[in-house]
């Protein structure tokens, strides 16, 4: 009853063995030199820039400070390490680019002008999404051009911070297409775009009302009239592009109907899921920051003026969680987003 | 032993099957009347859809609105095309008529931390019928394991010896 | 029947078993050294794969192999086909203990009369499955976010590895597995059901034989590293399908066979009692896990998910209410249940040891639908995680931008149903034999029975419901 052996010789028996040994080396050392030569070669390679997108409580981009150099291509790689995020260079019209999670994403950019420029997450991540930022140092031989552009309402003596109640509210909401019914030619001040930026509606209203050309109409209709210059002094345009604008940037806080109440803001510290790490330490001594502005409110949306709103969103607000946009968005795009909230007050509700 | 005894695990074992035949080819609950038109806003969160549970009858014409409360989440229900990705602040929306009944999962389709794969709720068209027929066969099933398919040992004392 | 006699030819009587070994082709396969080795490197060259990508990959749990690989598809491999139809198969490739072995064996191949470690007879006291079924439930209670973040799958494994090295140079042979594993309790247990065994041809052989090589091994093989001995062994529970007894027996008398499902469900002795209970705490683990991650209650996985946390204090409590104590409570009761009859012959326990092999076609069909219900949702993670295994933006296969593609719907919700009710037809059938056999007939069989079905009611609700 013999046994079938395979390696009678003992010296084949011993090469059996050394062969398996180098099989095992082979295979113990393949996988980690061919994982350390990809390291390294990625890890290595001179142009090419690996950011890891986190959720801000993680960390945030990693690496958040990049150099570059004008005209030279600073080649990306783009990866997110959670969730979803968006990359996109603030103040630029280059579309953004959205980054499934776990998957590389590769870009170049070339800057034609040297200064600092903001990036950001384009997609909602969290209560901290918006401080999920970083900054691309780009220098070059011709000195920056410094852009101190003084906004409108530091020129117009604006307190942004102070409380702006309206000193009148209208009963019925007014109606941009009744006030363009009553074929009213507005006075001398009340014309012009720049007019209707620098002063609260309520203002307005008073103003009018008071102007001997307004007399026999109703207060609502005069009302009306404040509606009306509203929405000729902006543009189909730029309501589509600010309502955009609101949608990806502000709805989440504010409400998709500008009530304060968005899924963001309802999210208390002691709310979050713990998966979510919570925002608690990102606001003054830990305390609950107040709600975000309720834009449907008459009593204190039509006691603002649009400079006012506009610096409230350029600068942001402090000790509350209201983000600063300066870095982010262009001037065309600032004053985009303040004409679009008039919606709230004015006109047809969405 | 008689014929009889011989052939009745053999007819108890058809009656039961054909029981389980027709209980899992019974046709379920169609839809009998034009459905109502329902609107659900479910609430997709870190990590749960909030209702988890969306009921409707058969033929209703069924609107979903998603709304991400905190991160972009997906939403995407088994055995209806239906596809949705929202991020917070952008709810979107799908309209679909639940002709077929039965539990359906609805899934996150989009990474959203850890805990993502298990991320589900459920889409109930009409009553849970797959759930109570396969109860129904559970019966079957205990009683067609206990008796048609054991078989006396035929050797006496064979009962306990090893396997 | 007793199996004194097997026929010579490999296809005796459709009854009996089929001899695998009696196949010249087959035989020498496996007694053959390296083909084994060969799907052994495969093994380790997988397990370094998931473990370099675990640390160094994404921590997107959906696209590192470390999670996608073990947790999808290795898993659902296991618990779908290589435990219900090739028993402990995996246990004679698994590479968490080859490096430990290697080390302590001096050699891959035959022996070689060198080795290290200090040979160590395991402790007494830790015998038997106390510890393994402890360390299931262990890891069964950091299992979900093990289960979802690379970076802990590797750290797991590495950990697993380094113990097994650890052990395997203190202890002698195969302890970590046999001891230890937790993952081999719960493969132990299940590979009863299946239709593949090693055993011997005719025990009067072994009987004859006094040297025993099986055991104390040979220059062409070493002696069972599962510190069994072949000639009583009597069901899969502890063989690990190393295939050494096949090549140290001078006599030719050990075979592997194919053989009912199901074979071992029906020993003459009753089981031991750690046995009993993990079949118990087994089964009720995977009414908790089915519960907890295809369940109604976000907020359970939350705090199944929160390691460390309070909520997750109250889970653990749960979960080992519920395994350790409620369900084997309940199928006490139930084994209690039937006629006593004045012939008070059953004591607890025995009752328990009695019953309980009849719960393992059960519990492996909830194992069994619970994963592949996962698998088929998850699968299409497979292809793009292989295709950039470490994150850093390949595309080897083509694969990496694959959207995800979940299979569902009613058809595989009656499917995972058709899975749980067969193994509770079949485990309904193992019970009735069991209650003839203790003389108590259909009474006695009743209320296991309804235990079983309130375990597949559970079971089927979480998965169709």
């Amino acid at each position: 009853m013999g046994l079938r052996r395979l390696s009678p010789s003992t010296t084949l028996r011993a090469g059996s063995e050394h062969l398996a040994r180098i099989a095992l080396a082979l295979v113990t050392l393949a996988v980690p030199l061919a994982v350390a030569v990809a390291w390294w070669g990625a890890n290595r390679s001179p142009s090419a820039v690996t950011i890891h997108g986190r959720v801000s409580e993680a960390g945030g981009w990693l690496p958040g400070t990049l150099r570059a150099v004008v005209g030279s291509p600073l080649q990306l790689r783009l990866v997110s390490d959670d969730v979803v995020h968006g990359f996109a260079i603030g103040r630029s019209d280059a579309a953004p680019i959205d980054l499934p999670p776990g998957q590389v994403v590769e870009t170049t950019l070339t800057f034609d002008q040297p200064g600092t420029y903001t990036f950001y997450c384009t997609r909602w991540c969290g209560p901290d999404h918006w401080r999920m930022r970083g900054v691309i140092e780009v220098s070059g031989s011709q000195p920056a051009a410094p852009e101190v552009v003084e906004p409108l309402y530091e020129s117009l003596g604006i307190d942004i911070d102070a409380p702006h109640p309206a000193s009148a509210v209208p009963q019925v909401r007014p109606s941009p297409e009744r006030g363009e019914a009553l074929g009213f030619e507005p006075p001398e001040g009340f014309r012009s775009r720049p007019d209707f930026i620098a002063r609260p509606p309520a203002e307005t209203w008073q103003s009018l009302r008071l102007d001997p050309s307004t007399r026999g109409l109703s207060e609502s209709q005069v009302w009306d009239l404040v509606a009306y210059q509203w929405r000729s002094a902006t543009t189909d345009a730029a309501l589509q592009e600010g309502q955009a604008l609101f949608a990806q940037n502000c709805a989440a806080c504010h409400g998709e109907s500008g009530g304060g109440d968005g899924v963001i803001a309802l999210r208390t510290p002691e709310g979050v899921a713990e998966a979510v790490p919570a925002a608690g330490a990102t606001h003054l001594a830990g305390e609950q920051p107040p709600s975000p502005a309720d834009f449907t409110d008459p009593s204190t949306m039509l006691g603002a003026s649009s400079a006012l709103l506009q610096g409230k969103i350029l600068r942001g607000g402090m000790g509350t969680g209201m983000p600063y946009w300066g870095p982010i968005l262009t001037e065309a795009q600032l004053w985009a987003l303040t004409d679009y909230l008039w919606t709230f007050q004015f006109g047809e509700t969405s | 032993m008689t014929r009889f005894h011989r052939l009745l695990p053999y007819v108890a074992l058809a009656t039961l099957a054909v029981a389980g035949v027709s209980l899992v080819g019974l046709p379920s609950e169609e839809a009998r009347s034009e459905g109502v038109a329902r609107s659900v806003r479910v609430e997709a969160s870190t990590f749960a859809f909030t209702p988890a549970t969306i009921e409707v009858d058969p033929g209703d014409r069924v609107t979903i609105e998603l709304a991400s409360a905190d991160v972009v989440h997906g939403l995407h229900i088994e055995g209806y095309d239906v596809n949705l990705t929202a991020d917070p602040g952008q709810p979107t929306s799908a309209t679909f008529t639940a002709d077929r009944p039965g539990t359906y999962r609805i899934r996150c389709s989009v990474p959203c931390g850890p805990l993502h794969p298990f991320m589900s709720g459920r889409l109930r068209v009409g009553p849970p019928s797959t759930f109570w027929r396969a109860i129904a066969l559970a019966f079957i099933a205990v009683a067609v394991g206990g008796t048609a398919l054991w078989r006396k040992p035929t050797r006496p004392g064979a009962r306990l010896g090893p396997s | 029947m007793a199996e004194t006699h097997t026929p010579r030819s490999p296809f005796g009587s459709i009854m009996t078993r089929v001899d695998l070994t009696r196949l010249p082709f087959v035989r020498s396969m496996l007694v053959a050294r390296g083909p084994q080795l060969a799907v052994q490197l495969a093994a380790v060259a997988g397990l370094l794969l998931v473990i370099a990508a675990g640390l160094l990959g994404t921590p997107v749990g959906s696209r590192n192999p470390a999670t996608v690989l073990v947790w999808i598809a290795w898993w659902a491999a296991l618990m779908i086909v290589a435990v219900p139809f090739f028993g402990r198969l995996w246990c004679g490739v698994c590479p968490l203990p080859l490096p430990g072995e290697w080390l302590q064996r001096g050699a891959l191949l035959r022996p070689r009369g060198r080795g290290r470690g200090l040979g160590l007879p395991w402790p007494r006291r830790l015998r038997g499955l106390w510890v393994q079924n402890a360390a299931f439930v262990i890891v069964a209670l950091f299992s979900l976010p093990v289960l979802t973040q690379p970076r802990l799958t590797a750290l797991l494994l590495a950990g697993l590895v380094l113990v097994a090295i650890a052990i395997s140079l203190v202890f002698e042979r195969r302890s970590f597995c046999r001891y230890l594993c937790p993952v081999g309790g719960f493969i132990g247990l299940y590979a009863q059901a299946a239709p593949l065994e090693v055993r011997v041809r005719d025990p009067r052989v072994c009987a004859d034989h006094t040297t025993k090589t099986c055991y104390t091994g040979s220059a062409d093989g070493y002696g069972c590293p599962w510190l069994v001995f072949p000639a009583t062994l009597t069901s899969n529970v502890s063989c690990g399908v190393c295939l050494e007894c096949l090549r140290t027996c001078p006599l030719d008398n050990v075979a592997i066979r194919l053989r009912p499902m199901g074979a071992d469900l029906r020993r003459s002795t009753p089981i031991r009692i750690d046995e009993a209970f993990k079949s118990l705490v087994l089964i009720g683990s995977a009414l908790v896990y089915a519960f907890v991650l295809l369940g109604p209650s976000s907020a359970l996985r939350a705090a199944a998910a929160a390691v460390g946390s309070q909520s997750w204090l109250a889970y653990a409590a749960g979960f080992l209410l519920v395994t350790v104590v409620l369900v084997p409570g309940l199928f006490l009761v139930a084994t209690r249940l039937g006629p006593s009859v004045g012939s008070s012959h059953l004591s607890a326990k025995e009752g328990l040891q009695r019953f309980a092999p009849a719960l393992v076609p059960l519990g492996l069909a909830a194992w069994a639908a619970f994963s592949l219900g996962f698998v088929l949702t998850n699968a299409s993670y497979i292809l793009p995680a292989l295709s950039d295994p470490i994150g850093l933006g390949w595309d080897l296969l083509g694969t990496t931008s694959m959207p995800w593609a979940p299979v569902g719907g009613p058809l595989v919700s009656w499917a995972l149903s058709a899975i749980v009710l067969v193994g509770l037809a079949w485990s309904s059938r193992q019970v009735r034999a069991v209650a003839e056999d203790l003389a108590g007939g259909v009474r006695m069989a009743l209320p296991v029975w309804g235990f079983s079905f309130l375990v597949t009611a559970g079971l089927l609700w979480v998965f169709v419901a």
